[in-house]
């Protein structure tokens, strides 16, 4: 993923929570390709990538008023970018238990090939292994975030994230296999 | 470079070609939309308290009614019981 770019300025968060719609729009646009890299890390579907990255926008927009501290937006954003990835995984765990099954109703994986090149495949197959939890640290880490901002992004310590990251990363690197190994 | 490094680098690429172009545009409209349509929290409570008031007033309408319809076939049943007495009075004489 794109290492992290640089914060907005504040003065563009405060015209965002003023309800300003061309300040909404820019900060969608700064944030909209790595928030979709960040959902799909975490989903590993291509054909949900803009539902959710919509719904994370939308929440965005409706709660950005409430939110304390401007200099804390990317934090904030990427809290309700991996809350509602999750609550959407936990929503389609439900909706099978309920649904009478038929083919069409399993969350059948996208096949190898269909997204890309083997090194993606690869990298989606380990990913697909992993907690969507796990999936989140890993993607918050490729983001470019450090462990603190981790920590206040997950609501969490420092050291509860590195050790997470080292569980996370080891599991990545059992089931990752890079296709110029074989 | 890393393999990872660019297997990462790839999905990003691939999952920033999922937005179609207009994306912030779209989101900006659905958020406002959504918005306005979204109800206030003192109109739910005013729906909700009108909806009970109705209720209310049903219930007590069709109470006096049925209570107005008993007390008739209790005086109904005093004066045929008042009738068939002064019949029989009338007869005896």
């Amino acid at each position: 993923m794109e290492p992290s770019q640089p914060t907005p300025p504040v003065e563009l968060i405060l015209r965002a929570q003023r309800g300003e719609p061309d300040a909404q729009r820019e900060l969608i646009l700064a944030y909209q390709h790595r928030v979709a890299g960040f959902v799909y890390a975490i989903i590993g579907r291509s054909d949900s990538i803009e539902d959710i990255a919509q719904l994370i926008f939308i929440k965005m927009v409706r709660a950005i008023d409430r939110l304390q501290a401007p200099a804390q937006f990317e934090s904030w954003l990427f809290r309700l970018a991996r809350n509602t990835c999750i609550d959407h995984l936990r929503r389609q765990k439900l909706r099978r238990i309920f649904t009478p099954f038929a083919p069409e109703h399993e969350n059948v994986p996208e096949p190898s090939g269909a997204v890309g090149s083997e090194e993606l495949d690869a990298l989606r197959h380990a990913l697909d292994q992993l907690r969507p939890q796990d999936r989140a640290l890993l993607a918050l880490v490729q983001e470019g975030r450090s462990h603190a901002e981790i920590a206040v992004t997950l609501r969490s310590s420092v050291a509860a994230v590195k050790a997470r990251l080292h569980r996370a990363r080891e599991h990545l690197r059992e089931h990752y296999q890079s296709p110029h190994e074989n | 470079m890393k393999t990872e490094t660019r297997a990462w680098e790839q999905l990003q690429r691939h999952a920033s070609a999922q937005l179609r172009p207009g994306f912030a545009d779209r989101v900006v409209r659905a958020a406002r939309a959504g918005a306005e349509a979204v109800p206030s929290l003192l109109s739910i409570f005013a729906v909700s308290g009108a909806t009970a008031a109705l209720c209310l007033l049903a219930v007590t309408l069709f109470n006096t009614t049925s209570r107005d319809t008993d007390e008739s076939d209790f005086n109904l049943a005093g004066w045929q019981q008042i009738a068939a007495d002064s019949e029989e009075f009338a007869v005896n004489l």
